[in-house]
C-alpha cells in the first residue's frame, strides 16, 4: 500500500478543468458503449403529441421480414399491432421512386378512418367494409397510425387506437 | 499530458445563455407549445437514457421509462421554472421509475464488468488515434474498477449540461460546496486510479 500522493486532488475541492475534461471523455465512451437509439426523441415527441386524445394504445405483436423474390432484393415487412378492441396488420413495400406503400387490414373487419402521422405531415384514409386500407406512396421515416373512433361526434362510441411509432 | 489538454476547446454554451433559453422553452411548453416541449425532449433524452440504462434496464424497458418520464413532466410543467429544476426533476423521476420497473420485473443487473472489458469503438481514427486510444483504454479500465455507484454517478454527470451540475449533483446525493458541486469521492478515486496507472506505465 503506497501512501496517498500529495499531488492528487482532494475530494472537497470544486470541480476543475481536469475533472470537466474527464467527464467529457467519459461521455464519449458511454455514447459509444451504450448509445441511445437516435430516433428515440422523435418517437417520444410523437407520443407526447397524442397525449390529449382518449386513446387505446396498440402494442407491437409481431414483425416479419419477407424477401419478395419477384421484386429482387427489396423486402416486404409485415407488422401486427394488437390493442384491446382491434388488431391492425400492415404490410410495407418499397416503391421504385424511394417512397413506400403501406397496405393495412383491421380485424374485426370494419370501416374506420385511419390517420398516418409522419414527420412531415399526416395522411388520412378510410378502410373499406372488409377493413382494408392503403397508403400508396408515403415518404420513408417515422410513422405512427391512429385509427379514429368508430362513431365520431357527440355520444360516439369507441376510442382512437394508436400504434407505437415505427420506422418505414 | 492529460486527455483534456489535447482536446480542442469546444464552444460551450454559457450558463446564462442556456438557462435563459431553457427557461423560455419551459414557459412556452407550459402554454402548450409542442415544438418547445419537443426541443426539451431532444436535448435531455440522451442524459435520461444513461440514467435508465445505468439502473439496469434493457433497451425496451428503457424506452418505455423515458416515455413515461416525459409524459409525467407534461403534467408537472407548472411546478418547474428553471433548467436546473427541470434537469434535476427528470433525473430523479427517471431513477425512481427505473427502480419501479426493475422491481416489477425482478430483472437481473447487467454484467457491468463485461461492459468494461472492451474499449468502445468510436469510429475512424486520426493520426493521434493510437495515443488517444491508449488513454481512452486506461480511462475505460479505470471506470471499470470503480464501485457501481461511482460508475453510475460519473456516467450520469458526464451527460449533464454544465449549468445543471449543481441540481443534478444534488439529485444524485453528491456534496455541494459554496460554489457548486465538489469533486467528490468518485472523481477523486478515478483520478487516483489514472495517476496510479500512468506511474505504473512509466516504470
Amino acid at each position: 500500500m503506497t501512501p496517498p500522493d500529495p499531488r492528487l486532488p482532494s475530494a472537497d475541492e470544486p470541480l476543475d478543468a481536469a475533472d470537466f475534461g474527464l467527464l467529457d471523455d467519459i461521455r464519449g465512451l458511454f455514447e459509444a458503449a451504450d448509445p441511445m437509439p437516435p430516433d428515440l426523441p422523435e418517437r417520444i415527441r410523437f407520443f407526447i403529441a397524442l397525449r390529449d386524445l382518449e386513446i387505446e394504445m396498440a402494442r407491437l405483436a409481431d414483425e416479419e421480414q419477407l424477401a419478395v423474390a419477384a421484386r429482387g432484393p427489396e423486402q416486404s415487412r409485415t407488422i401486427t399491432f394488437d390493442s384491446e378492441s382491434l388488431t391492425i396488420m400492415i404490410r410495407i413495400d418499397a416503391n421504385k421512386d424511394g417512397t413506400v406503400r403501406v397496405d393495412g387490414w383491421l380485424a374485426p373487419q370494419q370501416r374506420r378512418e385511419i390517420e398516418m402521422k409522419t414527420s412531415a405531415d399526416s395522411l388520412t384514409v378510410t378502410s373499406d367494409e372488409q377493413g382494408r386500407f392503403a397508403f400508396p406512396r408515403v415518404p420513408r421515416g417515422t410513422a405512427q397510425f391512429v385509427v379514429r373512433p368508430a362513431e365520431p361526434g357527440p355520444g360516439g362510441a369507441g376510442r382512437s387506437v394508436v400504434t407505437p411509432a415505427l420506422i418505414l | 499530458m492529460t486527455v483534456d489538454d489535447r482536446k480542442a476547446a469546444t464552444v460551450e454554451e454559457t450558463r446564462p445563455d442556456r438557462s435563459a433559453r431553457l427557461a423560455g422553452l419551459i414557459r412556452a411548453a407550459r402554454q402548450g407549445d409542442e415544438e418547445a416541449l419537443g426541443q426539451i425532449v431532444t436535448e435531455l433524452s440522451p442524459l435520461l437514457w444513461q440514467v435508465v440504462r445505468a439502473a439496469g434496464l434493457d433497451s425496451r424497458d428503457a424506452e418505455d421509462v423515458l416515455q413515461t418520464v416525459w409524459l409525467r413532466l407534461v403534467a408537472h410543467l407548472d411546478d418547474i421554472h428553471d433548467s436546473g429544476a427541470l434537469t434535476g426533476w427528470l433525473v430523479t423521476t427517471a431513477k425512481r421509475e427505473s427502480w419501479r420497473v426493475r422491481a416489477v420485473g425482478r430483472r437481473q443487473l447487467p454484467a457491468d464488468q463485461e461492459l468494461f472489458a472492451e474499449l468502445p469503438d468510436t469510429g475512424p481514427g486520426s493520426e493521434e488515434q493510437v495515443i488517444v486510444d491508449e488513454e481512452r483504454r486506461a480511462l475505460w479500465a479505470a471506470i471499470g474498477r470503480l464501485s457501481k455507484r461511482c460508475q453510475d454517478l460519473l456516467r450520469i454527470l458526464a451527460f449533464t449540461p454544465r449549468p445543471d451540475y449543481t441540481a443534478v449533483a444534488a439529485a444524485l446525493g453528491m456534496r455541494i460546496g459554496s460554489i457548486g458541486p465538489t469533486r467528490g469521492r468518485c472523481l477523486t478515486k478515478l483520478r487516483a486510479l489514472l495517476a496510479e496507472d500512468a506511474a505504473g506505465g512509466a516504470q
